[in-house]
């Protein structure tokens, strides 16, 4: 490897440019790590903090006020199919608590604790008392407990929308993330709602899913809706379609911001490396004559450019990951910061990248070495 | 080290013309026939623009005739694509440039190693040839210097050995002496004479300046791209200049 050898010595022989050309590339693609990462990262919180505990797939019934049949049959199909991950089939009724002569609307959920639990993640959120629900138990909402001066082991009187009425236990209060929700929402034992509204085995108010992939919720709530024509399959992206389309404008941004950087860092090295081929004429003239053949010599830089590229691109991932490490250390303890993690995939993409384009800028030089007459470099001292 | 055997024609060239420019053609050389045979030490001379400069670049493979023959021990060398003939060059041929031209990134070892490396022949530390040549160059105390490190006329010694570092047939120096003091000039000249008595190789040099050509065995003359005159010198070998180690 003669070329990669004569590459080696230009490089080592022209320390200060080499190094001005590693920092560039460095400092290029550390930007692109970083950003790449700090709007992945950040997109990823939004969608979780939004979605995260919430159904990403609904089955609702056809009409208002209906039921969605569901078997334990169709429960352990969902439950078998890969791409869900929680499946919580639930009797919701609209409630009044009437606590001092006002009433309180709340929305009772019920279903089996640990089927909400997979949705909402109740036993993350519990901020007092216990995440159960057996019996007469409910769970509340902060807001609620608070505004209403509600305590953990009270007892708490519910009128359904029917006129009947529920008498239940406070057994956890938990933080939805939301004011409405931990105003309104309330969590209650499935057979005790079921019982309330006097409705037969089999059927629910709605059935909420949960999916590895919140972004193909399209898909699945196609798939879902082929299987239960007798229900109405609502996916979350219908219903946020403005959080998408804020999404979509931050990654198109973000992508314009790693694409400026990269053609600066493609302009930076193809100039830096056309300047070397020139500073390195008389030394490519004098190879030819001594019989190095054009695509030989053109290959000296296509070398320089590929070892920079490389090095460049370690240190810029380097440094990328620094500043994440940076960003966790002085953002990441304030409660509104999210968690920056480089995903492996995209350092992989950005190595590319660096890589790449330090070859393409090669091919300035590649074709001007092609071009040298070595008669003109050795008739000239 | 053995000399090689055998005689016959290193360079036939028949009918060489080059030809610059399109529009406004400028006549360099207007049909030259010239034909060295092996381990022949020659001049050729001539005034500036006289064509000698044209017509070594044509015989060292570094530029095509416009019109004309051209082989080089025995292989038509006109026809050969690029890549074709720098291999030819690398193998057969060695150059002395007017200026030393040796690559300021590397030692003297490493300059001289150069067209075996490009030949993918020597190994990176270094073999017997080059050790050989260093040796009978008196360049071994400077082998692992930069090649900026040395003075004009070592730096020429390099370029010489380099020249000679792939046992090439024919050894082509261009005003190899043009850019030395008269000292240095003696002492290459001596040298050209000593590694063709010792490896037998063709040379060819080419200069303007005519004392230097009277120590050669044949002078061609060149005039306006034709061969003026085309003499044997007898008296040569007599008048080689004492000069000492170079």
């Amino acid at each position: 490897m003669l070329a990669l050898r004569i590459a080696m010595r230009f490089l080592l022989k022209s320390k200060g440019q080499s190094v001005l050309i590693l920092v560039g590339i460095g400092v290029g693609i550390a930007v692109q790590v970083f950003v790449g990462s700090l709007i992945t990262s950040l997109q990823a919180s939004l969608v979780d903090r939004t979605v995260g505990s919430s159904s990403h797939v609904t089955l609702e019934p056809l009409e208002v006020g209906g039921t969605v049949p569901f078997t334990e049959s169709d429960r352990k199909n969902l439950e078998d199919d890969p791409a869900i991950t929680a499946v919580a089939p639930q009797h919701t009724v609209s409630a009044l608590v009437t606590e001092g002569g006002a009433s309180v609307p709340l929305v009772l959920k019920g279903g089996a604790f640990a089927d909400l639990n997979g949705i909402y993640k109740l036993s993350d959120k519990l901020v007092e008392g216990s995440a159960a629900l057996t019996g007469d138990d409910i769970l509340v909402g902060t807001t609620f407990a608070t505004d209403n001066g509600v305590g953990v082991g009270e007892n708490l009187t519910l009128t359904l929308a029917g006129g009947a009425t529920l008498d239940t236990r406070v057994a956890g209060i938990v933080d939805l993330g939301s004011a409405a929700a931990n105003s309104q929402v309330a969590f209650v034992d499935g057979g005790l709602a079921r019982t309330a509204l006097d409705r037969p085995e089999g059927e629910y108010s709605l059935v909420e899913t949960q999916i590895i992939d919140v972004f193909a919720s399209t898909t699945v709530a196609q798939t879902l809706q082929t299987e239960f024509p007798q229900a109405k399959v609502t996916d979350w992206q219908v219903e946020n379609s403005e959080l998408l389309t804020a999404l979509q404008s931050q990654s198109t941004s973000s992508y314009m911001i790693q694409f400026f950087v990269i053609v600066a860092v493609m302009l930076g090295i193809a100039s830096t490396l056309a300047i070397s081929a020139v500073q390195k004429t008389r030394q490519i003239g004098i190879l030819k004559a001594l019989g190095m053949t054009d695509r030989r010599t053109g290959r000296v830089f296509l070398f320089q450019a590929g070892t920079l590229g490389v090095l460049g691109t370690a240190l810029g991932i380097g440094i990328g990951l620094g500043l994440i490490a940076l960003f966790g250390a002085f953002a990441g303890s304030s409660s509104s910061s999210f968690p920056i993690t480089a995903q492996p995939a995209f350092l992989v993409l950005s190595a590319v990248i660096g890589i790449g384009i330090a070859l393409l800028s090669a091919i300035i030089p590649y074709r001007r070495t092609s071009r040298i007459d070595p008669i003109e470099v050795i008739q000239n001292g | 080290m053995a000399k090689p055997t055998g005689q016959g024609a290193v360079i036939e060239a028949e009918g060489l013309t080059k030809v610059y420019g399109e529009s406004i053609k400028t006549h360099a050389l207007r049909g030259v026939d010239f034909h060295v045979e092996r381990a022949e030490f020659l001049s050729i001379i001539g005034q500036s623009g006289s064509g000698k400069s044209t017509l070594l670049n044509i015989l060292g493979l570094l530029d095509r005739p416009t019109e004309g023959t051209l082989r080089l021990l025995g292989t038509d060398v006109v026809s050969l694509s690029t890549a074709e003939r720098a291999a030819f060059r690398n193998e057969h041929i060695g150059f002395v440039f007017q200026f030393h031209h040796l690559l300021p990134e590397f030692s003297v070892r490493e300059n001289l190693l150069m067209p075996a490396w490009i030949a993918g022949r020597a190994h990176k530390g270094g073999d017997s040839r080059s050790d050989d040549i260093l040796a009978f160059l008196g360049l071994e105390a400077v082998a692992d210097k930069g090649a900026n490190e040395l003075s004009g006329g070592q730096k020429q010694r390099v370029a010489i050995a380099r020249a000679l570092m792939n046992s090439p047939e024919i050894v082509l120096a261009d005003e190899p002496t043009g850019n030395l003091d008269t000292v240095n000039t003696a002492q290459v000249y001596d040298l050209f004479r000593r590694l063709h008595e010792e490896w037998d190789t063709t040379f060819v040099i080419v200069t303007h300046d005519r004392s230097i050509a009277q120590q050669t065995d044949r002078i061609v003359e060149v005039r306006d791209g034709l061969v003026e005159q085309d003499v044997s010198n007898t008296y040569a070998r007599a008048g080689t200049p004492a000069g000492g180690m170079v």
